[in-house]
């Protein structure tokens, strides 16, 4: 009874119209931050806290949030359009939205995105409701074993990533590994590749790595085939509106993934990333012709996209319920609560039910705001495309300095992102996938980290990897996922040469 | 190879130094009055070596705010963040401006990261203005652990010190790492059997929760909500005495409990080296005019803080001890440099 009471007074904050005012500033500027390319949630929530300063700890709280999952709902748009994701959740979404964007789709490619963001983002705020605070064992039932599991399960996507050459792409997940152990190594306190560069010592963030060999490579590769006529596609929008096919072919992935997206968002240090990777590989794996992806696959635009929103609420559930930030971007939002004078734990719950329930309640509004929001903006959006060429490339390397100075503050970071562009260019020459790189970064390091807590706590004994049911299985489908395509590519490759020997 | 690296180095230092005093002497170094009394001529800029929200942003934020608006200082006063190394990257760029209104925020960390091989700056290139606060460590345990003080816990921890899993959020031989040791060496366990694992983004706490570690080192504030939700209990803390509020005032200390040793997370404000002395009065009096002002005091009651005034003098010398005694113990556990 006291969830249903609870939720009543969620509802009648969200919908007061001070509520709906406060969501719509929210999630008007966390879109509209969200789009810069190299803006992401983190830099959307630091720059709103000092405006939260002496507000209604509600009204702002139901903001704050707006922003966040604003910010997430408009970074695809920088993913698609430019190729220059800024945040992780949207690296994904690249991979086949660039391509339709190509393709003269662009308006397309916005419209799905917007469309599965709002089904992630709804689907996932009714999870959230209704199993908010029982999951919070959920949250916390993740050890180190399982966590590394659970990465190791989103390596395996190397192999489905790449395009042509297995080679290729493990030489260029291995650099990724590489760059991912630059810094003070966690469990030793070791310096680690720094050369003694102090600007080395905290890593190199996800920022310069994803702005350098996706937007810069891609500005390269641009200037250099700018006499290339079957580029001039790219300034058309398309059309936008979507066909019964297409919405069939999305319905699978929405579907699945705004489950499978806020299950992994409730894992604290999991979330929106690595929903998206995994939706997109599950999607690629079980579809019928999974050559279309990376070329352009609805489906490909859809599943991350589901799946980002879907882990965003999800990360609300550790956040609210427990107090424990999931992410550097919860984290930032966590100052925000702690700004306001409220304690986001066990007991927000019954201290604070307003706080608690209002956010969730918002967020139906919210989601809808922004679908209303996003779909007529987009033909103007995607006008950012007939932006004549030499002009377009400029901006996207003025944004792409400004968000990777904005995280630091450090002009070092600039001299990195121009390295990392430049890599990227020679990887693209070179026809060596940069996706690979990327996971390989952002899931290593955590993977790296796991392993070592995992063995730390055990006192070296590698069998605690495999002594709980989760971890083993999430290990097997692991394995499956490589076994499985080898086996059955021997059993094709059998059929064929049996056909053609006939 | 190091050799070459640290003269390139070094190299770009002095010529940063070179550019940075070539601009002080155009905005001036602040203005000294007839009587040697130093005044700031432009607006002070403290520096957060750390992204912002943690411990030393609010700090800072917290100082500066009380300080326009109870107009201790005429200029205005504006927080920087510098994040990068543990702070490594804020020392940088104070010891390289080397400019009087430059000042920064520092803690334990100022210790531990040279300590560690971290940072070639250690408190001694710079100039201790004055501490202002003083927080503590607590150590807690899953609400249904066998342990229920830390006696019961040392005592199985001196039987087999590999037997208990430590989780922090800091990097061993920084702080969540090394209250833990300076409190366990005191109460008689082998420090260099204790297994610590050091987990970010929230994932020391939930470690702890569900059994994949046994204790969570941390900052007290950090345990009030999960005790107050009864989730852990708090085996004891590093103060010298009880602290306040409604919750911590139940936290037992580590002194109560026979063990005679403490260690404080404090917290203050340092200059660039060799600083003009009538600089430092000018902000020792600025630091003591807002440690006792009322909104600070209201601050350190929200933060769970103590007071803990220092001026430069004593900074000066409690530093050299806690360098002293934490690098003993560094070394005896192989971390030191």
């Amino acid at each position: 009874m006291g969830a249903l009471d609870g939720l009543m007074q969620g509802f009648q904050v969200a919908f007061s119209l001070q509520g709906i005012l406060f969501v719509l500033i929210g999630v008007v500027t966390g879109t509209l931050i969200g789009m810069m390319p190299g803006l992401g949630p983190i830099s959307a929530i630091a720059i709103m806290i000092p405006v939260t300063y002496g507000m209604n700890p509600s009204s702002a709280l139901v903001m704050m949030a707006g922003v966040y999952y604003g910010a997430v709902f408009g970074g695809s748009t920088s993913s698609i359009l430019l190729n220059a994701p800024g945040i992780s959740g949207t690296v994904a979404t690249s991979f086949d939205g660039y391509p339709m964007a190509q393709r003269g789709e662009a308006g397309k490619a916005l419209a799905i995105a917007a469309i599965s963001s709002f089904v992630g983002g709804t689907v996932s705020v009714v999870l959230l409701m209704l199993f908010a605070p029982a999951l919070a064992q959920v949250a916390v039932s993740f050890g180190p074993p399982q966590y590394f599991a659970l990465m190791f399960l989103g390596l395996t996507a190397i192999s489905s990533l790449s395009e042509g050459s297995t080679v290729k792409a493990l030489i260029s997940a291995t650099v990724g590994f590489m760059v991912a152990t630059i810094g003070i190594d966690a469990q030793t306190g070791t310096n680690r590749f720094t050369f003694n560069n102090p600007n080395l010592m905290e890593g190199v963030d996800f920022l310069v790595i994803a702005l350098g060999l996706f937007a810069l490579a891609e500005v390269c590769f641009l200037v250099k085939n700018r006499k290339d006529q079957s580029l001039s596609k790219q300034g058309d929008i398309g059309n936008l509106r979507l066909s019964k096919q297409d919405f069939k072919e999305m319905k699978g992935p929405m579907t699945r993934q705004s489950f499978l997206g806020f299950v992994l968002g409730v894992l604290p240090g999991a979330g929106a990333t690595i929903a998206s990777f995994i939706g997109y590989i599950t999607e690629k794996r079980i579809a019928k012709k999974p050559e279309e992806f990376g070329k352009g696959s609805i489906k490909g635009v859809a599943a991350p996209e589901t799946a980002n929103n879907a882990a965003t609420s999800g990360a609300f559930v550790p956040l609210l319920s427990l107090g424990i930030p999931g992410s550097g971007t919860t984290a930032v939002m966590l100052g925000a609560f702690l700004v306001l004078d409220i304690q986001p734990g066990p007991l927000l719950v019954t201290d604070r039910p307003e706080v608690f329930w209002g956010i969730i309640a918002s967020m139906y509004i919210g989601n809808v705001f922004l679908l209303i929001l996003n779909l007529p903006l987009i033909p103007y959006i995607a006008k950012i495309l007939k932006i004549s060429r030499p002009m377009l490339i400029s901006l996207v390397i003025i944004f792409s300095l400004i968000g990777v100075y904005s995280i630091s503050f450090s002009t070092f970071d600039l001299y990195l992102l121009l390295l990392f562009g430049l890599l990227g260019y020679l990887m693209r020459l070179f026809s060596f996938p940069a996706a690979p790189f990327i996971l390989a970064f952002i899931l290593g390091g955590m993977m790296e980290q796991a392993f070592r807590q995992a063995l730390t706590a055990s006192g070296g004994s590698l069998m605690v990897l495999i002594e709980d049911p989760v971890s083993i299985a999430l290990l097997s489908i692991s394995v499956l996922s490589f076994i499985v395509p080898i086996i059955r590519n021997r059993v094709r490759q059998r059929a064929d040469h049996e056909g053609t020997e006939q | 190879m190091k050799k070459l690296w640290m003269l390139a180095a070094l190299l770009l230092l002095v010529l940063t130094a070179a550019c940075g005093g070539g601009e002080q002497s155009s905005s001036g170094d602040g203005e000294s009055s007839e009587d040697g009394n130093w005044q700031p001529d432009k607006n002070i800029e403290i520096v957060a070596p750390s992204g912002a929200g943690g411990g030393w942003d609010t700090t800072a934020r917290s100082v500066g705010k009380i300080m326009e608006d109870e107009e201790i200082v005429e200029q205005s006063v504006g927080v920087v963040n510098k994040p990068g190394g543990g702070g490594a990257v804020g020392w940088s760029y104070i010891n390289s401006t080397n400019d009087p209104h430059n000042i920064f925020v520092s803690s334990p960390p100022l210790i531990f990261v040279p300590l560690n091989g971290q940072s070639d700056l250690t408190y001694e290139d710079f100039t201790p203005l004055s501490n202002m606060i003083a927080d503590y460590g607590a150590f807690a345990v899953a609400k249904d652990a066998k342990w229920d003080n830390l006696n019961e816990l040392f005592e199985d921890m001196k039987e087999d010190p590999s037997s208990v899993t430590v989780v922090g959020a800091s990097s061993p031989g920084s702080m969540d790492h090394m209250q833990f040791v300076k409190i366990a060496k005191a109460a008689g366990v082998d420090i260099k059997g204790i297994k610590y694992v050091s987990a970010q983004d929230g994932g020391a706490l939930t470690q702890v929760l569900n059994g994949s570690a046994d204790v969570y080192s941390t900052g007290v504030a950090e345990t009030i909500e999960q005790v107050r939700a009864d989730k852990i209990k708090v085996l004891g803390v590093t103060s010298e005495e009880r602290l306040d509020g409604e919750v911590l005032s139940q936290f037992p200390t580590a002194k109560e409990q026979g063990i005679d040793a403490t260690f404080v997370n404090w917290r203050g404000f340092f200059g660039p080296k060799d600083m003009d002395e009538s600089a430092v009065t000018y902000y020792e009096e600025k630091f003591k005019a807002v440690s006792e002002t009322e909104e600070f005091a209201n601050i350190r009651d929200q933060y769970g803080w103590d007071e803990m005034y220092m001026d430069s003098e004593e900074y000066q010398k409690f530093l050299k001890e806690q360098t002293d005694e934490l690098g003993t113990l560094l070394e005896e556990l192989g971390l030191g440099q």
